[in-house]
């Protein structure tokens, strides 16, 4: 998926999320893919559909525009 | 066939079928993400079915007879799953409402008093929340009121009249909620009220959990039974 991508749904705008996982309490979650939704509840869904074949012991999701960049590769 | 080996059933045919049907929309949804959604739901439900139909053994009262094999009618699920689905906004009220409908029976089975149906049904409930996720923000989004209104109904008339087996199952204990509770439930979950119906209750099969007749279509019948198979084997390969 396109960073950035918006469609029209009939409730609204879908924005990207990004998927984070771990499968060990001792590893830092991170990122396993994104998805598109329109809300948080079916981001959830979509997270959990794509992303469950494997054994996650913890999987979140994040509204992409949510996430304050401090810098991009090129910029540091 | 006791009561609550016939409900179990009933479950388990509706989820066998729900699964189907859901699968059957895994190329044809709104999106990518619904596509790949509708699949994981199915085999959801499908996973389901198999453990509910394992629960029989252990409840000691298999109702499962040999009419199973050859006749479509004899299982027990709602008239809804008797097509494939034409339209998207099916798919999204038995996401919505039926399946959150069988979610909060399964609940009611969890918090019952039968011990077998307590520990191995309760992690249908997990998985479940992520269906609940996807029909109510499809539901949120808006669709055509017939689809709506007749998953209603027949969620309602699944959970069996004011005086039936359901209200006789929590009464015992076995349930938690009877059928009042259940569409009480129901509607909290979905923070919504049912339509107004008028509901006839004469016509009620207690087996089958519907007032209409009919079956599943022919096709989806036969692939159930292995019979499509034979349809994709080389010539002269199958028996007759």
């Amino acid at each position: 998926m396109t960073a950035g991508v918006k469609y029209r749904r009939v409730s609204g705008d879908a924005v990207e999320y990004e998927v984070f996982a771990r499968k060990t309490r001792v590893e830092p979650l991170h990122q396993v893919g994104s998805v598109v939704a329109p809300d948080d509840d079916l981001a959830a869904a979509y997270a959990r559909a794509t992303y469950d074949e494997e054994r996650w012991i913890e999987m979140t999701i994040v509204r992409k525009d949510h996430v304050i960049s401090l810098w991009s590769p090129g910029e540091s | 066939m006791s009561e609550l080996s016939g409900l179990v059933l009933s479950i388990a045919d509706n989820k066998q079928l729900l699964g189907l049907r859901y699968a059957e929309w895994a190329t044809r949804a709104p999106s990518l993400e619904a596509d790949i959604a509708a699949a994981a739901m199915g085999l959801d439900d499908l996973g389901h079915s198999r453990v509910l139909y394992g629960c029989l053994e252990p409840l000691g009262d298999d109702p499962r007879r040999a009419d199973r094999e050859t006749d479509p009618a004899s299982l027990s699920a709602l008239p809804y799953f008797d097509q494939p689905w034409a339209s998207w906004a099916q798919f999204v009220a038995a996401n919505a409402i039926l399946d959150t409908a069988f979610t909060v029976m399964i609940e009611a089975c969890v918090n019952g008093s039968v011990e077998v149906l307590q520990h191995r049904l309760r992690k249908m409930l997990t998985e479940e929340r992520y269906h609940f996720l996807h029909g109510r923000s499809w539901l949120r989004s808006g669709i055509e009121k017939g689809p709506l209104d007749e998953a209603w109904r027949e969620a309602i008339e699944w959970f069996g009249p004011p005086d039936g087996d359901t209200d006789a199952l929590h009464n015992e204990g076995a349930l938690s909620m009877g059928p009042a509770e259940l569409r009480a439930r129901l509607e909290e979950r979905l923070e919504t009220q049912a339509p107004g119906l008028e509901l006839n209750w004469k016509t009620w099969d207690p087996k089958r959990r519907r007032t209409r007749p009919g079956a599943i279509d022919e096709r989806t019948f036969g692939m159930l039974r292995g019979l499509e198979e034979k349809r994709f084997a080389p010539a002269g390969t199958t028996k007759a």
